[in-house]
């Protein structure tokens, strides 16, 4: 390669000062400004890593499990689902399973992902990926369309991250008994939040946002249903209505 | 209150976790990453962000225990408004999360209407 950036195409003409710094800059300047953008994602996974430090505590974690489990997995839903079934008194492949299926939807994020990921080398896709969350995804996406999103950038958005929701857990596990109940401060609307900001920031061209509707209107299809008497699990329901409608989408525009 | 789940369980679920996590993620982009991908799936994952985005935030309107709930009265349809317009007036992930953090409990906690 002979650009630093490698294959990342930019949009950008060489007069953009911004532009020119996101993408030829230092890899530490690089990286800094991925943390600069990963903040909101800070954030929002402060109060929610504090739900999950709070939930595990009380199931018998120690702080220190807590914080490693969102060290290692840094999974929010897929965390979450776990601790659920843990608590229903799941076994230990339970547990993994429900997990894995929360965690599906990484499958495609990560596919996506990859096309902007061509010619990086292993280790540095093995780093990116162990910090892909639904979060740091439509981040580094929304940077990736603008021509601006380089692998230091992208690391950047992932450390900020995990730094927020491994400092959230620790603070929750350790802090259980004088923090009290967190929906007071609207936690359980932090990751919803959070989703629709992104989904208006990846909403530029009018496909994507029917898609996007389609998605939704499959989700409260689903929904209907299940008061019909069909329970669907949520987290299948998020999943095949995603898959769906994706597929209407993409089958629809044949050119192109 | 929960039982406490025993120490080698809690051991087992938080290795299995950080294995199952990573190989759902690296797996695909080390495969796809290698391959040329065709360009009707190329299209097709375009596609998947906004849908994943759009479903997650359509489960927390509409089924927001798992089970269908009417979405006007729920008070995340109109915290979604809040936040959707927030961004788009200020591109800022932080003031349109905080903006709909706050509208949720403002509306859950104040408006009798909400209040489960």
């Amino acid at each position: 390669m002979s650009s630093p950036t490698g294959n990342f195409r930019s949009v950008h003409d060489a007069h953009d000062p911004a532009a020119a710094r996101a993408l030829h800059g230092s890899a530490w300047a690089r990286f800094s400004r991925g943390v600069g953008l990963g903040f909101p994602i800070f954030l929002g996974y402060l109060p929610v890593g504090m739900a999950f430090g709070i939930i595990a505590a009380t199931l018998g974690f120690t702080p220190f499990a807590a914080a490693l489990c969102s060290a290692t997995a840094l999974a929010g839903a897929g965390q979450l689902i776990a601790l659920q079934f843990l608590g229903n008194g799941s076994a230990a492949f339970g547990v993994l399973l429900a997990t894995t299926v929360v965690n599906l939807r990484y499958v495609l994020f990560a596919s996506t992902m990859s096309t902007y990921l061509r010619g990086v080398s292993l280790p540095t896709q093995a780093g990116l990926s162990f910090s892909l969350t639904d979060e740091t995804f439509a981040v580094n996406i929304a940077d990736h369309r603008a021509g601006l999103a380089t692998p230091a950038s992208m690391a950047g958005v992932g450390a900020i991250a995990w730094a927020g929701w491994v400092i959230g857990t620790l603070v929750g596990a350790i802090g259980t008994h004088w923090i009290g109940d967190p929906s007071r401060f609207g936690v359980q609307f932090a990751m919803p939040a959070m989703f629709t900001a992104l989904f208006v920031a990846l909403a530029e061209e009018w496909r994507h946002v029917a898609c996007g509707l389609l998605a939704a209107a499959l989700v409260a299809a689903v929904g209907v249903l299940g008061w019909a008497g069909v329970h669907i699990d949520p987290s299948w329901a998020l999943l095949l209505s995603a898959i769906g409608a994706a597929t209407i989408a993409a089958a629809v525009r044949r050119e192109g | 209150v929960k039982a406490s789940v025993a120490q080698s369980t809690i051991w087992v679920v938080i290795a299995g976790m950080a294995v199952v996590n990573f190989a759902v993620r690296f797996i695909p982009i080390a495969v796809v990453s290698r391959v040329e991908l065709p360009r009707p799936i190329a299209r097709w994952l375009s596609y998947v962000p906004i849908a994943v985005m759009g479903a997650l935030v359509a489960s927390s309107v509409f089924t927001p225990d798992g089970r269908l709930a009417n979405p006007l009265t729920s008070a995340s349809l109109y915290a979604v408004a809040i936040t959707a317009l927030v961004y788009r007036l200020s591109r800022s992930f932080l003031g349109a999360t905080i903006a709909g953090m706050g509208s949720f409990v403002l509306l859950t906690h104040f408006v009798p209407f909400f209040a489960h």
